[in-house]
């Protein structure tokens, strides 16, 4: 059974169109990469899917359950979390803190959390900066917070927006690597980036949004050949 | 182990120095009323142990959650009328009138939060002054129940015993010391509770970003809706204790919107979000606008003789610097938060963190 089944699911804006009719799965334990030029409606599509904008029209089963109208909190606990493009640190908070709210989640006791927030802390590397308010980290250090916090939730599937835009050809290493150890525990991912070389490294398949609609889905080779991608990617070969 | 030290060095720490004086301090403040037989001394004490209880509840709400509610004194009229109205009617002892008190405030925190945690930011604010200023007519305008504009007169305050004996009969100004001392108490440690707890995590990561919040698996509507009933609760109990001691309440006394703002005051003053700031805050309020207001400043001007009394300023001080105390209160906040906009507790932390950093 997919881990996740989005079936023609559309969001419409006033008369906008920001996603039409999309339907694809997700199967457990791969990783999806979705792409498309900017306006095509990937992060529309994963406010739908964790509950920030409810679907207009359509359906969206998460592990067979159907998800529409769920708050954001409810689909976090059933175990799919999502970052966000603007990462969204805990400005205040410390570091470490950032990520026990995370793992508070799952339990109800503090020094639990804490130890689980350690954990994390120590899989993205970023325990020199543990007591250090996230609001002052740098993007790059940001962006690995986010995914520790994420990560603390235990979820199941996690969403990953543009993790890698911003940072250097080595963060975006240490991300790739920290996706692919991700994917070793066995949580599915899904993906939107704009690195392409990223993209085709980490994904078993590729959706390819434009225009708020699905264009291409398929292996990374397949997708890279695809005529209509590569249309869109770089307008249209008029010779 | 080497791990799991580092986990307990990741915790908070609470130094056994500030335990210590923080029970110094309290000790202290027990023995003050056996020593101070000055009247106005306690009276100001009451005063500010009765801000420090109102700032407090609110940072509970505002400091730690963010939701700025310039409404509490919703809650304070309905624990000062609960208990005054059981009092003076039903003949309820105000050592019950005051749960009753907090119960009826935590109903109406309910419904009030129901709806008006709907919004964000300044309509959030907006909201919480219209609910407590329709409160404050509605207490003018149930007359049956609340006398309206007359207010309510506390006659008889019955004393408390204990097994047939008299613990205290309430004349003094005593009593009213220990309790709002207790209540001080019982509020910072609850605070104090809250922070370490899964419940003050969550109440600060909805105050840092309420959708990062919510994708984290934070219900905001429950934990919203838990800040607002604890903050309440222990706000109604600062309007229980109020209408006992001044034995007098009516509708713009005890929800009056200068009341919801001066709660929010001592706690911007001292510092927002922090456990002792709404204590820095009321020390500094409480003192400063009754100074102001009992002429303390050119009294003393004159004492030292900077001034002349005779002299036409000496004169003009003497006449008007009385009536000015709003004026000179409204500046002096105003200056406190252009300059110190985390408050004095803020301002402070930040000097000893460049003092620290410039060390190294």
């Amino acid at each position: 059974m997919p881990i996740l089944e989005i079936s023609h699911v559309s969001r419409f804006f006033g008369g906008l169109a920001a996603n039409h009719d999309i339907t694809f799965s997700l199967e457990e334990g791969t990783i999806t990469g979705l792409i498309g030029p900017n306006g095509a409606g990937k992060t529309t599509l994963f406010n739908c899917i964790t509950g920030f904008y409810p679907p207009s029209r359509g359906e969206i089963f998460f592990h067979g359950r159907r998800i529409n109208g769920l708050g954001p909190d409810r689909i976090c606990e059933l175990g799919m979390a999502r970052t966000w493009q603007m990462v969204r640190p805990l400005a205040k908070m410390s570091v470490l803190d950032n990520i026990l709210v995370g793992a508070l989640l799952r339990t109800g006791s503090v020094k639990k959390a804490r130890e689980l927030a350690a954990e994390q802390l120590a899989v993205v590397r970023l325990e020199g900066k543990a007591r250090l308010p996230a609001g002052g980290l740098p993007i790059g250090e940001r962006k690995k917070l986010e995914m520790a916090r994420v990560l603390a939730t235990r979820p199941k599937l996690l969403l990953l927006d543009e993790v890698m835009g911003g940072l250097n050809p080595t963060e975006s290493e240490e991300l790739i690597e920290l996706i692919l150890a991700i994917k070793q525990r066995g949580v599915s991912q899904m993906v939107i980036e704009h690195h392409m070389e990223a993209i085709m490294r980490v994904s078993d398949r590729v959706v390819v949004l434009n225009s708020g609609e699905k264009l291409a889905e398929g292996t990374p080779q397949e997708v890279s050949r695809d005529r209509a991608v590569i249309d869109a990617y770089l307008g249209e070969d008029d010779a | 182990m080497a791990a799991v030290r580092k986990y307990v060095s990741l915790a908070p720490r609470t130094g056994i120095i500030s335990v210590l004086a923080v029970f110094a301090v309290i000790a202290a403040l027990g023995i003050v009323p056996l020593v101070v037989k000055n009247t106005y001394l306690l009276h100001i004490m009451i005063l500010i142990f009765l801000s420090v209880l109102l700032g407090s509840s609110w940072n509970i709400l505002g400091g730690y959650t963010g939701q700025y509610s310039v409404g509490h004194a919703a809650y304070y009229g309905i624990g000062a009328y609960t208990t005054l109205i059981l009092l003076e009617y039903h003949h309820v002892a105000p050592w019950y009138g005051a749960w009753a008190g907090m119960a009826a405030a935590a109903v109406v925190a309910l419904i009030i939060g129901a709806t008006c945690f709907r919004l964000r930011g300044p309509y959030f604010v907006l909201a919480s002054i219209a609910v407590t200023e329709i409160l404050r007519f509605t207490a003018l305008n149930l007359k049956n129940l609340t006398n309206g504009a007359e207010g309510i007169l506390a006659t008889e305050i019955p004393p408390l015993t204990f097994h047939g004996r008299v613990i205290t009969d309430f004349l003094t100004k005593v009593p009213f010391y220990y309790t709002g001392l207790a209540l001080v108490i019982a509020v910072i440690a609850a605070t104090r509770l809250v922070e370490r707890s899964k419940l003050g995590y969550y109440f600060q990561a909805i105050r840092e970003d309420q959708d990062a919040a919510r994708s984290l698996g934070i219900n905001l509507t429950f934990y919203k809706n838990t800040a607002l009933v604890l903050s309440a609760l222990f706000t109604s109990l600062g309007g229980s204790l109020y209408a006992l001691y001044v034995g007098f309440i009516d509708p713009p006394t005890v929800m009056g919107l200068d009341l919801s703002v001066q709660i929010v005051l001592i706690c911007i003053i001292g510092g927002v979000g922090t456990l002792f700031g709404p204590v820095i805050g009321a020390v500094v309020l409480i003192p400063l606008s009754e100074g102001l207001r009992s002429n303390f400043i050119a009294e003393e001007l004159i004492n030292w003789g900077l001034v002349r009394a005779d002299s036409q300023t000496g004169m003009f001080l003497k006449e008007n610097l009385g009536h000015a105390h709003v004026l000179i209160y409204g500046i002096l906040v105003v200056l406190v938060i252009l300059f110190m906009p985390d408050g004095i507790l803020g301002f402070l932390k930040n000097v000893a963190a460049r003092r620290r950093k410039a060390g190294v």
